[in-house]
């Protein structure tokens, strides 16, 4: 029973870092840099619903879609402002301006909100399912995490394969030079790469903190670099790699609390990655990224 | 024709003839009397926070990979080191006997894992090594967190989760604490240890860097597919830079530890990481002599503005952020750069009247 | 008598195949050159040659040696150097370190040597440095030899290219479009240079080019590439009087 429990449980968390990490993947394949503020814009996200759920008295829904527009705001922003200039520079470079944006989220938020971690209001009203007579209950946060993930890796596997944008980003993703050459705008989509994947960022802040209801200016560091491992571990670059990498790390490190060490549940899946990296840098479902020589 | 290896020994001569200037200048001003406490209580940080940054700059710069875990593995240095002190301060009493051996498993230890870590991901190319120091140093912060380990009679104990669940006997020793640390390693280190520790990194890294060693590792940093056409074993050439920034880290931390009473993992937490990082991008990526000047006036300035009460200390780990932005971007866009050196080249002819006709700028 | 064997060398990436049933044999000592038209797959010949790309059929031998499927690396040791058709040069080292950094796997010593500036560390120094001077003398950059590599004009780059390759004491020398961007006046320099290079240093040349003066001024025997495939193989002048040859270029 109990390991049905933290398998549903698994699940679920899987679910939400399965949403962050199509986040790092669209950005990884088509602007070829690992965004480490994202995890920070689910943050920005967390504690945008909360503001308007609690100091503007607004329903549920409509902080998660104020939530949504303002981390797609955030994340353009970013983008036209630290990333874009140095599309030319090493990944150093990159990456070093990355962890400084990261790094300004996590404090911009502590200056604001304190260092007390809030309360979060769940944003989820959907009925508990009750299980094996009520031995197993499933809790609506658990069961929305689920769905809604599922419907974002279609929906996003749609859009990137059947409309012209999508298509943009794939070409934009296997020759930035050659895509802008076939007419593609360059720009625009880098831009609503970023878009889609802080709009996400937004959909997972309110998923996680409605299922772990304290929010903090760390709340989205950790479940960043788990999301991270998970994007790695399904494949960067992959969507649906996203969606298995995020399910099996989310049941690992729920599997690893419960019968290994909560204490090591994090150690646990920075292992992981290490056992992926030696054995399968691609991921499952990853594709080898082959550099011009 | 004679080629004498001049601009690089000139560069680290000077450097050496500056920090030796600097502790001779500091040591002059303690006798005097006349410096703070507050000041006092810096030199050692001062070293501390040195080493730190010239070890980072010596991954970050000359190997050109970002690690985000140089407090993990100052972590590592401090905790191997004080234990090692704390058991043996009543066997080997002769300091001068002890403490470099302290240093020295500080930065052994350190250095293991830094080859750890490196040899999975070091072999691969893209942005890993970011990732995998920065979930490390949360690893090691918060293990040695939640580590008790005493020892009694019967050996050494240790617990994951608390001290009760050790089975100490009542007159056994505790080493660590778990959250609370370690207390009572001997406080062995000193300005004048800290200036030499300094003053070897800096001969070791300088030393490090202009030879066939540090030539490869910098053709690896400039261009990895060239580097492999020259036969070089890419994957060897990166952990040994990588082991020796842990190792040069952990003696940092060695030399940390035994500054305080009491030694706690949270000291060593992300934002320490950051801190070292931005000393390195301040000073300038790739210059050892930046690294060490930026640590000491970032370290400085701080304290010194928390005495005249400014505000500005609050919001001290957002200014970091914004400089590692800016520097990038002002370091790295070639369009940003030119204009501001175009600006600088025509401030300077307002300023110095001289009758060359404008010199092209070579870029 | 053979160096280079090439038997049957194909790959494919994806759906395309790149390059098909190659075939080419080089003696030693040759001064051989592989034509085509644009996007015919010279370079990918490069790539597979040095363990960039790893052929899905075919073999690659050298001196009898079988290189197919090996490391970039190991290649090198073996005894295969090459430039680059975009330079690729150590941009923040000067131009004698760049030279250097070809001659590490020849003068050897650890680590810890140089930090510790043992006695060997000055030794071998003094030794690369009159050797990289040695090897920048044929292409005249003795004179640039502290300049940084980035602030070279383009002409000098392409020949420190050619002197850090050599540096590493290859077996055959592959040059990939060496006289790109360079003026009529540079490019008979080039030639000349390349001539004196593999007559000083005993090295067989490869190269991939598009200047039909220099192909015909300095190639002994040419191998023609067309949408991956050999198209026709033989001394220069036979090949450049072919006209299959001359069609896949002008094309009909």
């Amino acid at each position: 029973m109990a390991f049905l429990d933290n398998l549903i449980n698994g699940i679920s968390l899987g679910s939400i870092y399965a949403v962050i990490a199509l986040g790092y993947t669209l950005v990884y394949g088509i602007a070829k840099m690992l965004n480490f503020a994202h995890g920070d814009v689910i943050m920005v996200g967390g504690y945008v619903i909360f503001t308007a759920m609690t100091s503007w008295n607004l329903n549920p829904y409509l902080s998660v879609l104020v939530a949504m527009i303002a981390c797609t705001v955030l994340g353009i922003t970013i983008e036209k402002i630290a990333y874009k200039p140095l599309r030319q520079a090493t990944s150093l470079a990159v990456l070093i301006t990355a962890i400084g944006v990261s790094y300004f989220l996590q404090n911009i938020a502590l200056i604001i909100f304190g260092e007390k971690p809030v309360t979060f209001t769940s944003v989820v009203d959907l009925p508990k399912i009750s299980l094996f007579d009520g031995k197993i209950i499933i809790k609506s946060e658990t069961t929305a995490a689920v769905i809604i993930s599922v419907l974002i890796v279609v929906g996003l596997s749609l859009f990137v394969n059947k409309t012209k944008s999508g298509r943009a980003m794939q070409a934009v993703s296997e020759d930035k030079d050659a895509a802008r050459l076939m007419g593609v705008n360059v720009n625009r989509t880098i831009s609503l790469t970023f878009a889609i994947g802080s709009a996400l960022a937004a959909i997972a802040g309110a998923l996680l903190c409605s299922a772990y209801p304290v929010l903090s200016n760390t709340t989205g560091a950790m479940p960043g670099i788990k999301a991270f491992v998970a994007a790695v571990f399904g494949g960067i670059g992959s969507i649906p790699g996203s969606m298995i990498g995020g399910i099996l790390i989310g049941v690992i490190e729920i599997m690893g609390r419960a019968y290994i060490s909560p204490q090591l549940a994090d150690a646990i899946v920075f292992a992981v990655l290490i056992i992926v990296l030696i054995v399968k840098p691609t991921g499952i479902l990853g594709k080898k990224v082959s550099e011009k020589v | 024709m004679k080629l004498k290896i001049k601009p690089h020994t000139r560069k680290s001569f000077l450097t050496y003839a500056l920090v030796i200037a600097a502790f001779t200048a500091t040591q002059i001003y303690i006798s005097s009397g006349s410096a703070s406490n507050m000041f006092q209580g810096l030199l050692v940080p001062f070293c501390v926070y040195s080493i730190a940054a010239a070890s980072l700059n010596l991954t970050v710069g000359i190997l050109g990979e970002l690690s985000l875990g140089q407090a993990g593995f100052m972590c590592i240095g401090a905790y191997s080191s004080a234990i090692f002190s704390v058991v043996t301060k009543d066997t080997i009493t002769n300091v001068w006997i002890r403490f470099p051996i302290a240093l020295l498993i500080g930065g052994i230890f350190a250095a293991i894992f830094g080859v750890l870590i490196g040899i999975p991901v070091l072999r691969l190319r893209g942005d890993y090594l970011a990732i995998v120091t920065l979930a490390f140093g949360e690893i090691i912060k918060n293990v040695f967190a939640a580590l008790y380990v005493g020892y009694d009679s019967k050996g050494l104990h240790f617990s994951m989760t608390s001290q009760g669940d050790l089975g100490l006997e009542p007159d056994g020793t505790m080493l660590i604490k778990g959250a609370l640390g370690i207390s009572g390693t001997p406080k062995d280190s000193t300005f004048v240890i800290g200036f030499v520790l300094l003053l070897l990194t800096l001969i070791i890294l300088y030393n490090f860097i202009y030879s066939r060693t540090g030539r490869a590792v910098m053709s690896i940093r400039d261009n990895r597919i060239a580097a492999e056409s020259v036969g070089l074993n890419i994957t060897k050439y990166k952990l040994i830079t990588f082991g020796l920034t842990a190792f040069l880290a952990g003696i940092s931390g060695a030399l940390f530890s035994h500054n305080l009473s009491i030694l706690q993992a949270s000291k060593f937490d992300y934002n320490l990481s950051i801190l070292i990082l931005v000393f390195v991008v301040l000073g300038g990526i790739g210059s050892i002599r930046g690294s060490v000047i930026a640590a000491i006036v970032l370290t400085y300035l701080p304290e010194a503005l928390r005495k005249t009460g400014s505000s500005l200390t609050n919001y001290r780990m957002l200014i970091y952020s914004v400089i590692l932005i800016v520097m990038m971007i002002f370091t790295s866009n070639a369009k940003i750069r030119g204009f501001f050196s175009a600006q600088f080249m025509k401030l300077k002819r307002l300023v110095i009247k001289d009758k060359t006709p404008a010199v092209k700028e070579a870029e | 008598m053979a160096l280079l064997e090439v038997k049957k060398l194909g790959i494919s990436f994806g759906g395309l195949r790149a390059v098909d049933e190659f075939s080419m044999t080089i003696n030693k000592g040759d001064l051989y050159g592989l034509i085509g038209p644009n996007g015919a797959g010279k370079t990918t010949i490069f790539n597979l040659l040095t363990g960039v790309y790893k052929p899905t059929d075919g073999s690659i031998t050298l001196d009898g040696v079988n290189l197919t499927g090996k490391s970039t690396i190991e290649i090198n040791k073996a005894g295969i150097a090459r430039t680059f058709q975009n330079i690729r040069l150590f941009s923040n080292l000067s131009v004698l370190e760049n030279v250097k950094v070809g001659l590490t796997n020849h003068y050897k010593y650890s680590a810890l040597t140089g930090v510790l500036r043992l006695p060997k560390y000055f030794r071998m120094e003094k030794e690369m440095n009159e050797r990289a001077l040695e090897l920048l003398k044929p292409f005249d950059l003795q004179d640039d030899a502290t300049t940084l590599a980035s602030n070279l004009p383009y002409g000098k780059q392409r020949k420190l290219e050619i002197a850090r390759a050599l540096a590493t004491q290859p077996k055959l020398l592959l040059l990939d479009e060496p006289a790109a961007g360079m003026n009529p006046k540079e490019t008979a320099g080039l030639m000349e240079t390349i001539l004196t290079v593999r007559e000083q240093f005993g090295v067989t040349v490869l190269l991939i080019e598009h200047d039909m003066s220099l192909v015909s001024g300095i190639c002994e025997k040419l191998s023609v590439l067309n949408f991956g495939q050999l198209l026709c193989e033989g001394k220069t002048s036979e090949v450049l009087s072919n006209p299959e040859v001359i069609k896949a270029y002008l094309g009909e």
